[in-house]
């Protein structure tokens, strides 16, 4: 059974990036594709030829690399990061009373994307909400597994003196007013059951970010409010979402395949984000390897530091001096991957979470295919 | 009207950023490029959320029976 060269792998792998083209997009490491090759998958080949490399990490911004693995699996991953880990939301608003100039559905709308942030074990133990239906009696009640009960409350008043200052000229709404903004800092969480064991200890169920603005308002308007917060998937709304955006891009490749040179390999350089292309002086030595550069030593010449930055933006191939000079592609199985969470969860757990969930979503069609053939 | 909470397309919070933006530009004197960046949007989407964000809000907060109050108090002095 022939073995394809390692060449020939990391050449297969590799998509063509044209001046108005893209070449060799689909993979083809599949059982049949390459006639007497055995494709099958294999799961030590890929115990030895999976890679993952974090290039930043903060809690809530990560950036990673998985390596040696098909677009199928990365996107679905992808996919699960924004649509299907389970979050904290508001989904119902009360209102008793609200005189600010925002409408009711406004207002409730902007409080349902607020982000929650609560205990993370006690957000496992919670359960879905279902719905009341007109077909069984007393269904859809709200209980402490299921639901989180916000409160707001926050009236505009005058301050001492405050009507004075503002006939004498003063605008600053800080030295007029009292409660002229609502934060999402002034929801107070009102725990029943057993939440206040499960969440109090963490500092029950809070806004993520506690300066967001919900609403303005003028002395005299009142808002007064409680919410029911149950747990969601994105695929039903956006705010269940945990990720302002999870992403992934293959990683470019930049193959000088003759030297660029002198004034040139500046104006190469220009071609790239800053520090994808660096310029190195020729030596004596890449003269003598080199027949192209003889002659040329102490010029400048293009070299490639740091193919990741690089956003492909093909600026290279309009220009006719560098067209038969660079190849330009991207690796189809390097994946780098960028999570940014809104908070909720930190960037590399909601990762970990997005695997379990690819994981139990597996298992789910076994049963299926098992049940199928019985 | 009034900033809104997320960005519209990717969905970073922008609620609490409008108030930053303004005490960046108004009391440290940075311009729009420099507030913004020190405000962490870096995707196009996010920044002009703030970027061509009009506070509607503070017009409208000025019809309002607080303001005749205020007419009434200046007009006794």
């Amino acid at each position: 059974m022939p073995v394809p060269s390692a060449e020939e792998l990391t050449e297969r792998k590799r998509i063509q990036i044209n001046a108005e083209t893209v070449g060799n997009a689909a993979s083809t490491d599949f059982p049949g594709h390459w006639p007497g090759e055995n494709h099958e998958w294999d799961l030590e080949y890929f115990k030895e030829n999976f890679k993952v490399q974090f290039h930043t990490s903060s809690p809530l911004d990560l950036s990673f690399s998985l390596i040696g693995i098909d677009t199928s699996v990365a996107n679905a991953f992808r996919r699960i990061l924004l649509a299907e880990i389970p979050t904290l939301a508001i989904e119902d608003v009360y209102i008793y009373q609200n005189t600010s100039i925002i409408q009711d559905e406004v207002l409730a709308h902007r409080l349902g994307l607020i982000p929650l942030r609560g205990n993370h074990a006690a957000l496992d133990w919670m359960k879905w909400y279902k719905k009341p239906t007109t077909d069984t009696e007393g269904s859809g009640s709200p209980s402490d597994y299921n639901t989180v009960t916000l409160m707001l409350h926050v009236r505009c008043e005058w301050q001492d003196g405050g009507l004075d200052r503002a006939a004498a000229g003063e605008t600053d709404p800080d030295k007029l007013y009292t409660g002229h903004t609502v934060f999402a800092s002034d929801m107070m969480w009102s725990p029943i059951g057993q939440q206040e064991a499960l969440f109090g200890p963490d500092g029950g169920v809070e806004a993520q970010n506690p300066g967001i603005v919900i609403a303005k308002m003028r002395p005299g308007q009142e808002i007064k409010l409680m919410m029911h917060a149950f747990k969601g998937i994105g695929q039903d709304h956006a705010k269940f979402s945990p990720v302002a955006t999870a992403s992934y891009r293959l990683l470019p490749t930049i193959d000088i395949s003759k030297p660029i040179v002198g004034p040139d390999a500046k104006k190469f350089a220009r071609c790239f984000p800053k520090g994808v292309i660096a310029l190195e002086t020729v030596t004596e030595k890449d003269a003598g390897q080199n027949s192209e550069l003889e002659g040329k030593q102490g010029e400048l010449k293009a070299v490639v530091a740091d193919p990741m930055r690089d956003t492909v933006s093909r600026e290279c191939l309009r220009h006719p001096e560098f067209k038969d000079k660079v190849k330009l592609g991207r690796v189809r199985d390097h994946f780098i991957f960028r999570i940014e969470s809104t908070g909720q969860y930190d960037s590399d757990h909601l990762f970990l979470e997005s695997v379990k969930l690819l994981k139990v979503k597996c298992a789910r069609i076994k049963r299926g295919l098992a049940q199928m053939t019985q | 009207m009034i900033i809104p909470i997320r960005c519209f397309s990717c969905g970073k919070v922008t609620g609490d950023l409008w108030d930053r933006y303004l005490s960046y530009i108004d009391r440290q004197d940075m311009n729009d490029e420099d507030a913004i960046n020190a405000l962490d949007l870096n995707r196009y989407c996010c920044r002009r959320m703030i970027l061509t964000h009009v506070d509607l809000i503070e017009k409208l907060l000025k019809y309002n029976a607080s303001e005749r109050e205020q007419q009434r108090a200046m007009r006794q002095k």
